[in-house]
Order: structure tokens, then C-alpha cells, then sequence
């Protein structure tokens, strides 16, 4: 920097303006995130709810009933199914597409990529509502697998655990793939196109370039996606709620719709239960960003 | 010679073009049955009828003459607006400073609000809640969009972008005389055109199609929004399907035309992000 | 500069404050409400007969939610803040939840006391929910009595008629429902699977209660048992149908079409009522039971609270007083264009009520309901109402999956006594 016969106050005025300019940004979380958790904290050293709120026994109570509750623990079990299945397919199949789309020799790319993220435009209680009148007993799907012999009599999707579970996974899949494919699409446009043609004089051919090239050169972008498909999912509440309503049975029922359950929408609220297992929810997204980012790191 | 060679190349992606069209019509086909169900009336709906149908006008007059259609798209677009334009505005300041004037406790300071994003909605819910009833924002635009202003999500897409924004710039500004404010408004803001496109379209759209928030703070019916709207009409004891996808089309169109219009703007402000 | 300037002070213009005071009017009310096609008519309606009778200058706002639940959510996070001041007057909301919102959130209410109200024209069982400390804190808006209604010619095509099962046994009806599924193809009992009342209604019409002495009754509660696999048998028989949620339950599964029976409280006829080519070919009655003989049973229902946000408690009171809890022409008029029907008993001799219904094959259907209202049993009620309902379902999806029914009904057990703390 060069510095002129004020240089100080100069420098001084810059470092200023740029602890300004992050202030609002950095007030408002503080005020509308780490305050309410800090809150929440609190919160989850006590039970019950109203003027029966009351500091749990001992303090540290909810932490240890919710590992007794086969109910959460089972919500558990299913957010990490959904996490395990849904999102390794759900990258894969981003990135081949971003893959595919990044070719210049093809037609169309504009419209195969804008039909392809068009579903993130939609609201999460209209897809819902759309996903549900699809797979209904008398829905469409059913019409159209019976009518083409492969199923034969209507199938009640939604009424049996695994089948809702996969209906879950189809709807977050057609919902959210288009969305990280922008991110890898995105990535593939800062890689020099001229490293393919290389590798094609070469002799490698798609997959091996794909390998090779696409995936080492996306590892930054693929990190932030699959830190992002992991809190996204791990907070996985609106599909819950609104395709399958957590049945048949609980058994699609995710770890953020069990903690709202607890709160609201049974006529007895627990509160403090509720913000206790929100904190172990924290914890988890914050452990595996975590690992991912140092996974990410030390392949070097 | 060269259209052999180019063609050649056209049959060599052959199985990309099919894969291509299975994947765009699987993507599209929900918007279609969407679109198809709201020109029919409810039993047909029901019964998965796939070909437009006739109903469209009474579709819409029964959603007119039941909801307050026009009042919540007035509502959605009014709260949406004012959030993308704060959200931005708030989030570039932020990333532009984080970045462009970075020193370790910045750094660190980055990484600290970086654990907001791990904070899961159901826990901060019912504090915000007492929060924002407390300071009489409920029913108000305030409301609904404070908790959504500042996400580090916002903040680390500007802060990424801002690595591309040539430095040489701010010291020739700053040698011309141009004041610290003067240089993110008169420099910044029009070189990263398609970054403040990008986080518009995404600002934008969780804005439009939030729900649990607003179902919370929203609590009079003049402040309802789209996506409120459609949940009333679908949890009644009868549910019209028709006038209930006609709703939903409604709260899909402006989110969707948005993205086609800033889409080329959108891919490259994503681009600089993931740099 | 001058543009910065402007863009800093939107920013700090996020801090401001804008609040809006709370006019106090005196002929105004407001209220919670959530069903267009069913209880906001009502209140419409009362809202005009009370404007007509009483006060001119009245007037009633509703505010749409998007369900009960809304309400709900409402009423515990206003009490959870400690702040009730955006609270409507008046709420509606379901029966169930009143006892445990009066215990936890006392300064939420205002208790119906000094309302020129005869409770004793409205069925007991109704105002048992409402009832805390013996005052009243809800005038009742809908009955919850149970019906069952029957498509009469699916019926007769396996050769059966109403009266066959008005009073048979669940033995009997399975025989029935099997017949029907064979001749017809369609299913004779249906319910919403994540929101399952069979067990609760079946349990009300035996007599019985899931709840004994304030803590859970299952395992050793014998008829709960019975009624348990009673249900497990019919869905394994295909003769009863779980929807997946409520909108499968009622436009998939009763408007679309796959049912020849529906058992629920009344406030489904609406529902049945909207398939216009089934017209003339329901018909209702009394739910079977184990041993045979009419079983009577509400579900649902919900009833009108005044909070303690209300400024003008008096004029809540009267405006309650003199519709839902005794005005003719608030009845008539919630049954005409709602379908609610009243449990206000001698609401059910009126003329409205006692005409025979084109849809139901000219069955007086409201005043037969009315009558059923008062016969329903009183049975213990539990907080945990909904918790419970929850895990029951859960165990006949499992059973009916091959689950077993004993230790099913154990881990219910459990798991009910661990969320109560017991």
C-alpha cells in the first residue's frame, strides 16, 4: 500500500470502513442465531411447558432421555437413511449431468439446463402437495405402471414404510439435483476447457476425464455441496411433513419433524425436550462439516 | 470433411441426448400434471386424469371467490422484494468487507458466523418467536424477513466472489480520492453484477416459498403469503384439487420466471463462487 | 456518498420499531377459524344472526387458518412468550386440547362464566372436554358423534341392506365387508392411517377408555385388545383401507371412490356429500360393536374459547350466548351452508333438521345425529390423547405388516408412560 503523508489515519480510515461494512451483517446473526440458541441452551435444562416449566432433574436430563427415546432415535435412524442413499445419488447424478452439459459440441444446453433446475423454483408445500396427488393410490404413477402391466393393481405408495421412505428420496432427488448441478455446472466453467481437448489427443476418454480431471478439479465445489446436502438433509422437515406426514408408522419421520412434534401439533408441549434434541442435531451437522472439510484437506 | 467430423460427433452423443431428455422430461413432468390439474375439476384430479380439461375459469373464479388470491401474491411479493433487496445489500457489505479488507480476526470472525449455518430452524424458532413478539414485529415485513437478512450462506457466495474483483481498482480509487462507501457503491457493486443476480434468484425464491417462519409470525390473514395460502386450501375437511393446483401454479410462476429471466446472470455469479 | 448515506440508514432503519396499537372497538370481535367449507360459515352465519338480533353495529372477523392445528401452534407460542396480545377474542379449536391449554396457560383464558347459556340442552359428553374446575370455558360449535355411513348399493350387491348392520357385531361386519370386497371390489371401512381414531371410537362405543386413573391403559386392558385385532383382521382382509394422511383419506380414498363404508365424526359428511353421482346411495347409522348392539362415540368436534386478549369479554360472552349456545337460526343456518351440525339437543327438532336429505336417500341424517349425540357415553379423557393415538396407529400399521399385536401394544405402553414421564 502506498502510503502518503497522512498514511496512518488513511489506513486507519480503511480498516474501519471494513469492520463497517461486515457490522450489520454480523450484528443481525448474532442477534437472530446465536442469541436464540443461546436461549435454546437454556431452554434445554428445562421441561414441560408454560407455568409448568421447571428445570429438568438432574440439569442434563433431556440429554440423556433422548438416547432412551426409540422414537427419536428411530427418527434418527431414518434422517441418516435419507442422508446415505439420497445424497450420494443425488451428487453423482449432478455432477455427470454438469459433466454432460459442459460439452460445447452439444445441442440444446440451454434448455436441457434450464428444464433441469426448473424444480428448484418451486415452493416446498407445492411440491409436496404435487409429489403426494402423484403417487396417491388412484394417482397418476399408479395409472400409468398399471396400464403398462407393470403392476397389477394400484399401490399404495405412500402406506407402506419402504416405499414412502422412497418416495421421499425420488421427491428431495427431482427437487434438489438441479440445484447442486448449477454448483458443478458453475464449477466445470472455471476449469479450462482446453485441459479435455488435451486429454482427449491423449486418448482419455469420457470416463477417464471424468475421473481424472472433472472430480479432482470440482473437489472445493463437491465439499461445499455435500456440506450443504448434509445440513440440508440432517434438517430435513418440510418433506416429512408434508408428503407422508412422518407415517406410516413413523417410519419416514425425520429428526427435525419429531423435535417440532415435541413442541407443537400434540397438545403437550416439551419445550426444553425439544431444544435439547435440536442441540444434538447441531452437533451432528457441525461433526461431519467438520470431517468433510478435513477429508476434504488431507487428500492432497 | 468438417460436417462428417461434426456429425460423427452428434451420433458419438447419442446416449447423452437420451439421457438428457429422460432426465428434462422427468423434471418438467410435475409441472405439466400441475399445469393439467388446474384446467380440471377435482374428481378428475383426483383420479390422476392427465389431459387438459375444461375447468380452468371455475378453477379460478372458486380460488377468487375463496382465498385472497391478488393479496397474497401482493403479500409474497412485497415481503420477498424487501428481502432480497436488504439480504443483498446487507450480505455483499459483509462479503466485500470480509474479504477485500480481510485480516485474521476477520478471518476468524468468518468462521464463528459460518456456525450459524449449522443451526437447525426448530431450535431458534420459539426464542425468535418471543423475540420478534416482544419487539410488536409480528404481522409486519420486519418480521417476517429479520431472521432471513443475514445468512452466511449469502455472505460466504460474496465473499468467494469477491476474490475476482481486481484490487488494482480500489488503490486507483482510493488514490482518486474515492471514499471507502464511495468505492463498494460506484465499483463493486456494478463489477459484480451477476453475483448480486445470483443471490437475488436465491434470496428471492426461499423468500417466496418460506413457510414455517411465516406461518408463525404472519398470524392475520391481510399478511398471509402464497405458500400459506395454498396450505389453508389443501387442510380443510374437503379439498377442492382443481382450485388447489390452480393455487399452486399461481405461487410457481413468479419464482420460476424470475430464474428465466436472470438465468445467464445466475450460472455466473454460482461460477464465482465455487472458485 | 449521498447514496451510501441513504443505503447505511436503510439498514439502521432495520432496528425500527413498527408497531401497531391495538384499537379497542366496542361491536367488534375477531376469532381463529380454518375451514371455508365448514366452520367459517357457521361463524358467518352466527356473526349475521347475532347483527340481526342483537347489535346492529356488530361485526365479526375471522381469521383463516390453515387448520386446527394452526390454532394450536398459536395458542402455545403466545403462551410460551407470555405474550397473548396477538391472540384473536375468540379461538376454535379442537375438544382434546382445552384441559391440558387451561393447566398449562391459566392466565390464557377467560372461563364462560355468567352466559346466559342452558347448558343442559347440549349433550353431556360434548361439555365434559370444556368443563375444568366445573366452570365452563367453551360454547361447542360442531358435534363429534360418530356415524357410519354406508353405501346402500354396494351393500346390496353382496346382499346385505343398512339394517343388517345398524347394531351387528365386528364379527359380523367383517363377514360383510368381505362379501363387499369380493362383489364390489371396493373397501367397507376406511381412515386417515397417520391420524388413526378407529381404536379411540371403537373403545367409545364399548364403553372404554385407553385411559385409566390418569395413566395409560393397554396392555391389560382386554376390550382394547379385542378392538386392536379386530382392525389388524380388516386391514388384513383388505376390507379396510388406511389413507396415507387426511387429504388421501378424503379425496383419494372417500371422494375418489374406494369405500363403501366411512366411520368417523359426523363432520365428514361433507366430505361423503361432495361426489354429486353418489347421490341417494348413502345411508347412516350407529357403529357395530364387539358384542353386538348399537355403539355410540364422537370424535373431533371442536368449541369456541375467549382469551384473555379479549377487551370486551361481555360482548364475547353474549355474542356466544346468543348463537351457538342457543340460537336457532345460527344452527340452521351453520347446517345449511356448513354442515355443522350442533349438539345443542333441542336444536334437532327444528324443521331444518328434521328433513329428509336427497344425497342420503331422504334420511332425516340431522336429526338422527343429534339424537345419537346425546346417547354417546362419557369415557376418561388423557393430555396425551394425540400421543397415544400416534403409537396405536403405528402398532396396527406394524401388525398388519405381521408385527405381534402383545408386544406391539407393550411398546406402546412404554413409550406413552416414557413421554409422560411416568
Amino acid at each position: 500500500m502506498k502510503s502518503g503523508n497522512n498514511g496512518m489515519s488513511v489506513k486507519r480510515k480503511q480498516e474501519a470502513a471494513g469492520w463497517a461494512f461486515l457490522t450489520p451483517a454480523t450484528l443481525l446473526i448474532f442477534i437472530m442465531s446465536f442469541y436464540p440458541i443461546l436461549q435454546a441452551l437454556f431452554t434445554s435444562f428445562q421441561t414441560g411447558a408454560g407455568v409448568k416449566m421447571a428445570w429438568a432433574d438432574p440439569w442434563y436430563n433431556n440429554y440423556i432421555r433422548m438416547f432412551k427415546d426409540k422414537l427419536f432415535l428411530r427418527s434418527v435412524g431414518n434422517t441418516f437413511l435419507y442422508l446415505l442413499i439420497q445424497v450420494p445419488i443425488m451428487l453423482i447424478l449432478a455432477i455427470l449431468l454438469a459433466q454432460i452439459l459442459n460439452n460445447k459440441d452439444l445441442k440444446f444446453r440451454g434448455f436441457f439446463r434450464t428444464c433441469i433446475f426448473l424444480p428448484c423454483a418451486t415452493a416446498l408445500v407445492s411440491y409436496a402437495l404435487i409429489f403426494k396427488s402423484l403417487f396417491a393410490t388412484e394417482g397418476l404413477i399408479n395409472h400409468i405402471l398399471v396400464s403398462l402391466g407393470i403392476l397389477q393393481q394400484n399401490y399404495n405408495f405412500l402406506g407402506n414404510p419402504t416405499s414412502a421412505k422412497a418416495v421421499i428420496i425420488i421427491a428431495l432427488l427431482w427437487r434438489w439435483t438441479g440445484y447442486n448441478m448449477v454448483f458443478y455446472l458453475a464449477g466445470l466453467q472455471n476449469i479450462e476447457y482446453s485441459i479435455y481437448e488435451a486429454a482427449k489427443i491423449d486418448g482419455a476418454n469420457g470416463w477417464k476425464s471424468f475421473w481424472h480431471i472433472t472430480v479432482p478439479l470440482l473437489r472445493p465445489t463437491i465439499i461445499m455441496t455435500v456440506i450443504m446436502s448434509i445440513n440440508g438433509t440432517l434438517q430435513l422437515y418440510d418433506e416429512s411433513v408434508n408428503l407422508t406426514a412422518g407415517g406410516p408408522a413413523n417410519s419416514t419421520i425425520t429428526m427435525s419433524h419429531y423435535i417440532y412434534n415435541n413442541s407443537f401439533g400434540t397438545g403437550v408441549a416439551n419445550f426444553g425436550y425439544a431444544a435439547a434434541m435440536s442441540f444434538f442435531v447441531f452437533i451432528l451437522v457441525a461433526i461431519l462439516a467438520l470431517i468433510n472439510m478435513k477429508v476434504g484437506d488431507t487428500r492432497d | 470433411m468438417t460436417k462428417k467430423k461434426v456429425s460423427g460427433t452428434q451420433k458419438r452423443l447419442i446416449p447423452a441426448y437420451i439421457f438428457l431428455i429422460i432426465m428434462a422430461f422427468l423434471s418438467v413432468f410435475p409441472f405439466y400434471w400441475m399445469i393439467s390439474a388446474a384446467t380440471n375439476e377435482t374428481l378428475a384430479v383426483a383420479r390422476g386424469k392427465l389431459t387438459f380439461g375444461t375447468y380452468t375459469i371455475e378453477n379460478y373464479k372458486n380460488l377468487l371467490a375463496q382465498t385472497d388470491l391478488w393479496g397474497a401474491m401482493k403479500n409474497s411479493f412485497v415481503y420477498a422484494t424487501a428481502q432480497t433487496i436488504m439480504a443483498i445489500l446487507v450480505c455483499s457489505l459483509a462479503g466485500f468487507g470480509f474479504e477485500l479488507y480481510h485480516d485474521k480476526a476477520k478471518d476468524r470472525l468468518f468462521g464463528i458466523l459460518l456456525l450459524a449455518m449449522m443451526i437447525p430452524g426448530v431450535a431458534t424458532m420459539i426464542p425468535l418467536f418471543k423475540m420478534i413478539s416482544k419487539a410488536g414485529l409480528l404481522n409486519t415485513v420486519w418480521g417476517f424477513m429479520l431472521p432471513a437478512v443475514s445468512t452466511p450462506f449469502l455472505i460466504m457466495m460474496f465473499r468467494q466472489n469477491s476474490r475476482n474483483f481486481p484490487t488494482e481498482i480500489m488503490e486507483a480509487a482510493r488514490i482518486d480520492g474515492q471514499s471507502e462507501p464511495g468505492i463498494f457503491f460506484r465499483m463493486y457493486f456494478p463489477i459484480m453484477r451477476s453475483t448480486y443476480a445470483a443471490a437475488a434468484v436465491i434470496t428471492f425464491m426461499n423468500a417466496w416459498n418460506s413457510y414455517m417462519w411465516p406461518r408463525i409470525v404472519m398470524t392475520r390473514n391481510q399478511a398471509q403469503t402464497m405458500p400459506m395460502l395454498i396450505a389453508n386450501l389443501s387442510n380443510g375437511y374437503k379439498v377442492d384439487y382443481g382450485m388447489l393446483m390452480m393455487g399452486v401454479l399461481f405461487c410457481s410462476v413468479p419464482t420460476m420466471v424470475i430464474f428465466f429471466v436472470l438465468q445467464k446472470q445466475f450460472a455466473e455469479g454460482v461460477a464465482g463462487a465455487v472458485k | 456518498m449521498k447514496k451510501s448515506l441513504v443505503a447505511m440508514a436503510l439498514i439502521g432503519a432495520a432496528a425500527v420499531v413498527m408497531a401497531m396499537p391495538a384499537m379497542a372497538e366496542e361491536h367488534k370481535l375477531s376469532v381463529y377459524a380454518w375451514d371455508p367449507n365448514f366452520n367459517i360459515p357457521a361463524l358467518e352465519g352466527a356473526a349475521a344472526d347475532y347483527k340481526e338480533n342483537v347489535d346492529p353495529d356488530f361485526e365479526l372477523e375471522i381469521l383463516t387458518q390453515s387448520g386446527s392445528s394452526d390454532v394450536e401452534t398459536a395458542v402455545t407460542l403466545a403462551g410460551n412468550a407470555g405474550d397473548y396480545s396477538e391472540l384473536p377474542d375468540i379461538v376454535l379449536f379442537q375438544d382434546h386440547y382445552i384441559q391440558n391449554f387451561v393447566a398449562t396457560y391459566p392466565d390464557a383464558w377467560v372461563a364462560i362464566e355468567g352466559a346466559d347459556i342452558d347448558w343442559s340442552d347440549f349433550g353431556e359428553e360434548k361439555l365434559s372436554y370444556s368443563i375444568i374446575d366445573g366452570q365452563h370455558y367453551g360454547v361447542p360449535v360442531d358435534n363429534g358423534t360418530a356415524i357410519f355411513a354406508y353405501r346402500v348399493d354396494l351393500l346390496e350387491e353382496a346382499g346385505y341392506t343398512i339394517d343388517d348392520m345398524t347394531g351387528c357385531t365386528w364379527e359380523k361386519f367383517i363377514e360383510v365387508g368381505e362379501a363387499v370386497k369380493e362383489a364390489t371390489g371396493k373397501y367397507l371401512l376406511c381412515m386417515d392411517g397417520s391420524g388413526n381414531d378407529l381404536m379411540y371410537m371403537m373403545m367409545q362405543a364399548e364403553g372404554g377408555s385407553q385411559w385409566k386413573d390418569g395413566e395409560p391403559y393397554i396392555t391389560e386392558n382386554e376390550t382394547l385388545k379385542k378392538v386392536m385385532e379386530v382392525i389388524i383382521e380388516m386391514g388384513q382382509k383388505d376390507i379396510l383401507y388406511l389413507g396415507n394422511d387426511w387429504t388421501d383419506y378424503t379425496n383419494n380414498t372417500i371422494q375418489g371412490d374406494m369405500v363403501a363404508g366411512v366411520m368417523n365424526g359426523n363432520w365428514i359428511i361433507p366430505t361423503i356429500a361432495s361426489v354429486p353421482e353418489n347421490s341417494g346411495k348413502w345411508e347412516l347409522t350407529s357403529l357395530p360393536t364387539l358384542e353386538g348392539g348399537e355403539g355410540y362415540a364422537a370424535n373431533g368436534g371442536s368449541s369456541l374459547y375467549i382469551t384473555s386478549n379479549c377487551d370486551n369479554v361481555d360482548l364475547a360472552k353474549d355474542f356466544l350466548a346468543k348463537t351457538f349456545g342457543g340460537s336457532k337460526q345460527t344452527y340452521d343456518y351453520a347446517l345449511t351452508n356448513g354442515g355443522v351440525i350442533t349438539c345443542c339437543l333441542s336444536a334437532g327438532e327444528s324443521e331444518v333438521y328434521g328433513e329428509g336429505i336427497e344425497f342420503w336417500n331422504n334420511q332425516p341424517i340431522y336429526a338422527d345425529i343429534v339424537a345419537m349425540s346425546g346417547k354417546v357415553p362419557i369415557i376418561e379423557q388423557n393430555d396425551y390423547h394425540y400421543q397415544l393415538r400416534t403409537l396405536l396407529g403405528a402398532a396396527v400399521v406394524n401388525c398388519i405388516n405381521g408385527s405381534d399385536l402383545d408386544s406391539e401394544l407393550a411398546g406402546a405402553e412404554e413409550q406413552i408412560r416414557f413421554q409422560m414421564g411416568l
